[in-house]
């Protein structure tokens, strides 16, 4: 890099020529000069020697980003918060891949040894079809990691376009999408769901794609706050000046500079997905049984909350464990970006 | 270290005495020194100004003083005495009586001292009642008199009000109350009028000025602006990357400066009157060093031009001058080893008790320092000035809705301007300037009148124009910060402009962009950065790259260098008028600056309430007989020269609103030369002094031109350079 630098300067340049070009007058180019002069016999940086100066000031720039760098890392690595939450939602991403290879499968079924507490051979228990807590726990992990990033991805990308037009356009075409915006928003998540899963059917495909559209609303507000604040600074302006059309402004110029808060919104969506889709689930709508999912574990098994707890507190707990993660995670991106 | 108390008061501690002072920053687990060896001392009752371009460390100095430095600041040596007391022996709560009682400060911008959600009377009486338990009824009188004696018009009527309420003037007055409410030892003002317009500025001084005479504190006046403390200070400490390098008394300091970046500064300011014909500014090469960067020898060796191989290896020591300081730098200087290895580390300096200091080996030479003569400008008439007009502007209105108000931004403004020229367009904020080039550049389109462009009629807005016009008519903006986009490159920023303005095919993109980048002198190497890794200057320069990329015929510049060091400034300044002597650019320069403006404009139109009152070549504008709004603006003007400090001419109440301008003639309310009904109920003609000057007023010229020269007593304030005419 540094190499390829070097040779695009050229040689090095003759410093009365350069001197004179820049119109100085004769006493200080034979002041530079004469400093010059010295400082190269004693090897010391001068005048003359300011390119490579300059080179080195580059690199050292250049070493200090990559230290700076490197420090966000580590301070992202020393940040407990950070951490406790990356460790929690990589366990559950490894088990939702890998899990129906490394346990017992889940669906077996054992009608003689239905809810069996704890035991060697089902650590978290069996539940009343018999069927291994511990590998239903585990296995119940893909679902909600299938459904909760796509439904919040949709959302981001659905948001950020609206929130984009809004923003950016303001006037007449902002009143009418954020007054719709307004009446999604008024719209209970739950009940609106429940009525579109009613209506569409079923299946993973139309859960994503309910929870996507119901979160949008929310993205897009978020970002048309964010286009507001960006629309008026004046590398828009200058946009504006060149010509450009405004869906490049928008996506070019406009979006790169707003991906922090987009973000931020995005995990803290992420976490809402995950408690939406296990609600759903849990209120029916989601997947049918025999699926692990956790939300449909808990609404089937829930009867038998007084004499086998384990059914229903493990699935609950895993649960609770990948929203806390998300959680920190965000939490710690905030502190640590915001230092 | 000495503690020894001055003997010359019996006993009595300085105001501010600060021995040896080095802080630091911590930042992303490096420590970052910010001050370095800084002693310095202010008497009671003295005002001392600290100056430097900003990053030298002023501000973290009063926060040294103020034991206010933010979290990751440390104090690493040395003492900072307020009133004998040392600051850091302070507990908790003892400081929180201390600071407000013993100093106060007041910060640059008032909106963020005063609390937006209490009335001006609750925030203040507070100060009293915290400070001198006072209860509510005793501290709310004490308010109103705080407010009497910065002269605030109707102070009852001022306590119940909000701070939204109030002028950004107002607004200062009040934390200028608040800071002096109880009798401090220290008032640190911190840019007290940065950001204000210049006659709003030139009350505040005023004020300051008067306040002097009135109470016993000390004052430290922190600014960049020389002018200000040629004005208010007796002594002037010059600070440069952490380092104290040049101290004294303020007159001899800026009359015969010592040390090269004192010299620098002083030369970079345009003096008024000076024209960009007469003489180019001098600019201080290179940049501040970053913070923490590792510096060898003197602190400004790298930027020096007379720095010598000496200067690389061993900081000069702080040495006395006139005394022994000239013989003494060049003897230290002579002796040194040749070996560098051989140095001794850093020893305390010697500060003696010498009126002044300077921290060069070479101060004796400071007065010859070498000169840089950068392209000087041509005549207008070189420039292809006596060709058509490039711009027409016609009768435009533009009117902004607030609520139900209708606000005039701009009012009627009609005003040509031919090729190669500089217009330049001064007024204070809220007059229409930045409208009114939004207006030219296609940003705001204007609600009627209309603007031509080399004969032909432009369209409103920037979208609908061809790709001919915006080829043609770009823009600079203000904010150096805001005006690149952080998410691109520099490359990919000025290769989008040539894509689109410059009409160039692909394969001479790359050169149009190398050749942009060589003319405002942006080496190759920052053309891979991104705009956050560039200082103020450069990314300044980058924008100006960008407006050029297809060879404008006009180029709207709206307040190019406001925001930039006055080095800096200069540099810009010169740019600006090197590319218009190569390329016949015609500007429209608008500043609030009136030296600035002056320097780089052939004529001149001073806007005032949305209306254009004065139009004329650069020179005439500022000399009688001329409105009387100019000449108010022309007195307010700190100067630099101590024998030609004029009597401002002070402006009666405030701006009116815009929704609501006075009848008649809109200066009216506030003109201090005021005749009676007739400027209330009649708009006035626009008087005609001949060569294209004339102004909105009923004075007629011969009687303005004896009203104006009559008041100026002495003849040398009156003279404009020779050059002028």
């Amino acid at each position: 890099m540094d190499d390829h630098r070097q040779t695009s300067l050229g040689p090095d340049p003759d410093l009365r020529k350069e001197a004179a070009e820049l119109g100085a007058d004769p006493e200080m180019i034979e002041l530079r000069a004469e400093a010059a002069a010295s400082a190269r016999e004693g090897r010391l940086p001068a005048d003359q020697d300011r390119r490579d100066q300059e080179l080195q000031a580059d690199a050292a720039a250049a070493a200090e980003q990559k230290r700076q760098r490197r420090y966000l890392v580590k301070a992202l690595l020393r940040s407990p918060t950070f951490m406790i939450g990356l460790i929690i939602l990589l366990f559950w991403v490894f088990m939702a891949i890998f899990s129906t290879s490394l346990t017992q499968s889940y669906t077996a079924q054992d009608a003689m040894s239905s809810l069996k507490p704890p035991s060697a051979a089902h650590w978290f228990g069996t539940d009343d079809l018999g069927r291994d807590v511990f590998a239903r726990m585990m296995a119940g992990a893909r679902t909600v990691l299938v459904i909760a990033p796509l439904a919040t991805a949709l959302a981001l990308l659905w948001g950020s376009i609206i929130g984009l037009v809004a923003g950016f356009w303001r006037g007449l075409t902002d009143d009418i999408i954020m007054r719709g915006i307004d009446v999604l928003l008024a719209l209970p998540i739950i009940i609106t769901s429940i009525l579109i899963l009613s209506l569409f059917g079923k299946g993973t495909a139309i859960i994503i794609l309910t929870i996507g559209i119901l979160f949008t609303p929310v993205v897009s507000r978020t970002v048309r706050a964010a286009v507001i604040g960006e629309r008026e600074r004046e590398y828009v302006l200058a946009a504006r000046l060149r010509g450009e059309r405004s869906s490049f402004v928008m996506a070019r110029e406009i979006l790169p500079n707003i991906m922090q808060p987009i973000i931020v919104e995005g995990t803290v969506r992420l976490g809402y997905a995950v408690f939406t889709a296990a609600t759903l689930a849990f209120l029916g709508f989601g997947l049918a049984p025999p699926s692990p999912d956790w939300g449909l574990t808990i609404a089937t098994q829930r009867v038998f909350l007084q004499i086998a707890p384990w059914t229903v507190l493990f699935p609950a707990l895993a649960l609770a464990s990948l929203v806390v993660a998300i959680n920190l995670i965000t939490d710690g991106l905030g502190r640590t970006f915001s230092k | 270290m000495s503690t020894v108390e001055d003997p010359q008061l019996s006993g009595d501690a300085a105001a501010l005495d600060v021995r040896d002072l080095e802080v630091s920053f911590h930042r992303r687990g490096r420590r970052l020194p910010v001050l370095k060896g800084i002693t310095l001392k202010i008497e009671r009752g003295q005002a001392y100004g600290l100056v430097g371009e900003s990053g030298c460390g002023k501000t973290t100095l009063a926060m040294a003083a103020m034991r206010y430095l933010a979290s990751n600041g440390t104090l690493d040596n040395g003492r900072v005495l307020v009133d004998g007391q040392d600051v850091s022996e302070l507990s908790e709560e003892a400081l929180r009586k201390w600071r407000g009682g013993k100093v106060s400060m007041v910060y640059q911008d008032p909106t963020q001292a005063l609390s937006p959600a209490m009335r001006i009377g609750d925030q203040l009486a507070e100060v009293y009642h915290y400070h001198e338990g006072m209860d509510k009824k005793a501290s709310l009188e004490k308010a109103r008199e705080a407010l009497r004696r910065v002269a605030i018009p109707d102070p009852d009527a001022t306590l119940r009000r909000y701070p939204f309420e109030l002028s950004g003037g107002q607004q200062q007055r009040v934390v200028i109350a608040m800071a002096l409410a109880v009798n401090p030892q220290l008032l640190i003002l911190d840019e007290p009028t940065t950001g204000l317009d210049a006659t709003v500025e030139a009350e505040i001084l005023d004020l300051i000025e008067e306040l002097r005479g009135r109470i016993n504190a000390a004052i430290l006046l922190i600014t960049h602006n020389l002018g200000l403390v040629v004005r208010l200070c007796e002594r002037v400490g010059v600070l440069y990357a952490g380092r104290l390098v040049e101290e004294g008394p303020a007159k001899q300091v800026f009359t015969d400066p010592r040390h090269p970046y004192t010299m620098g500064l002083l030369r970079c300011v345009p003096r008024f009157g000076m024209n960009k014909t007469d003489a180019a500014l001098q600019t201080i090469p290179g940049t501040l060093p970053a913070l923490g960067e590792p510096l060898e020898g003197c602190v400004y060796s790298a930027r020096c031009p007379m720095a010598r191989p000496v200067c690389m290896r061993r900081e000069p020591d702080f040495f006395a001058w006139p005394g022994d300081g000239p013989d003494k730098g060049r003897q230290e200087a002579e002796k040194l080893p040749p070996d560098p290895a051989a140095f001794s580390p850093h020893h305390a300096e010697p500060v003696g008790e010498a009126e002044r200091h300077v921290r060069c080996y070479f101060c004796a030479e400071t007065p010859h320092m070498p000169h840089m003569t950068p392209v000087l400008a041509t005549s207008l008439e070189e420039r292809g000035a006596h060709e058509a007009d490039v711009l027409g502007i016609d009768h435009v209105v533009r009117t902004f809705k607030d609520g139900r108000k209708q606000l005039t931004a701009v009012a009627d403004v009609s005003l040509n301007l031919r090729k190669g020229e500089t217009f330049g367009l001064v007024g204070e904020s809220g007059s229409g300037k930045t409208t009114l080039a939004k207006c030219v550049t296609g940003l705001i389109p204007p609600d009627s009148g209309t603007i031509t462009f080399e004969g032909g009629v432009l369209k409103s807005t920037a979208g609908k124009r061809s790709r001919e016009a915006l080829r043609a008519i770009q823009m600079v903006f203000q904010n150096p910060d805001s005006t690149l986009n952080p998410a691109w490159s520099t490359r990919a920023i000025l290769t989008r402009a040539v894509k689109k303005l410059g009409g160039a095919k692909a394969g001479s993109v790359r050169a149009k962009v190398d050749k942009l980048s060589a003319d405002v002198r942006v080496e190759p190497r920052f053309l891979f950065q991104k705009p956050t890794e560039l200082s103020g200057g450069q990314k300044q320069r980058i924008a100006i790259a960008r407006a050029f990329a297809g060879d404008p015929t006009l180029v709207v510049c709206d307040e190019p260098a406001s925001a930039l060091d006055v080095s800096v400034q200069a540099s810009i300044l010169n740019l600006l008028v090197e590319l218009q002597t190569n390329e016949q650019t015609s500007y429209v320069f608008i500043s609030h600056d009136l030296a600035v403006v002056r320097y780089i404009s052939d004529r001149i139109g001073v806007m005032y309430l949305a209306e254009l009152i004065e139009v004329g070549a650069a020179a005439d504008v500022f000399s009688p007989p001329h409105h009387p709004y100019t000449e108010a603006l022309f007195s307010s003007i700190p100067r630099l020269d101590f024998e030609e400090q004029k009597d401002r001419i002070p402006l009666r109440g405030t701006m009116p609103s815009l929704s609501n301008p006075p009848s008649g003639c809109r200066f009216h309310t506030r003109c201090h030369r005021f005749l009676g009904d007739i400027c209330v109920n009649e708009v006035p003609p626009d008087q005609d002094v001949g060569d294209g000057h004339t102004y909105r007023c009923h004075i007629p010229p011969d009687e303005l031109r004896r009203l104006q020269t009559a008041k100026d007593q002495g003849p040398a304030a009156e003279a404009e350079p020779a050059t002028a005419g």
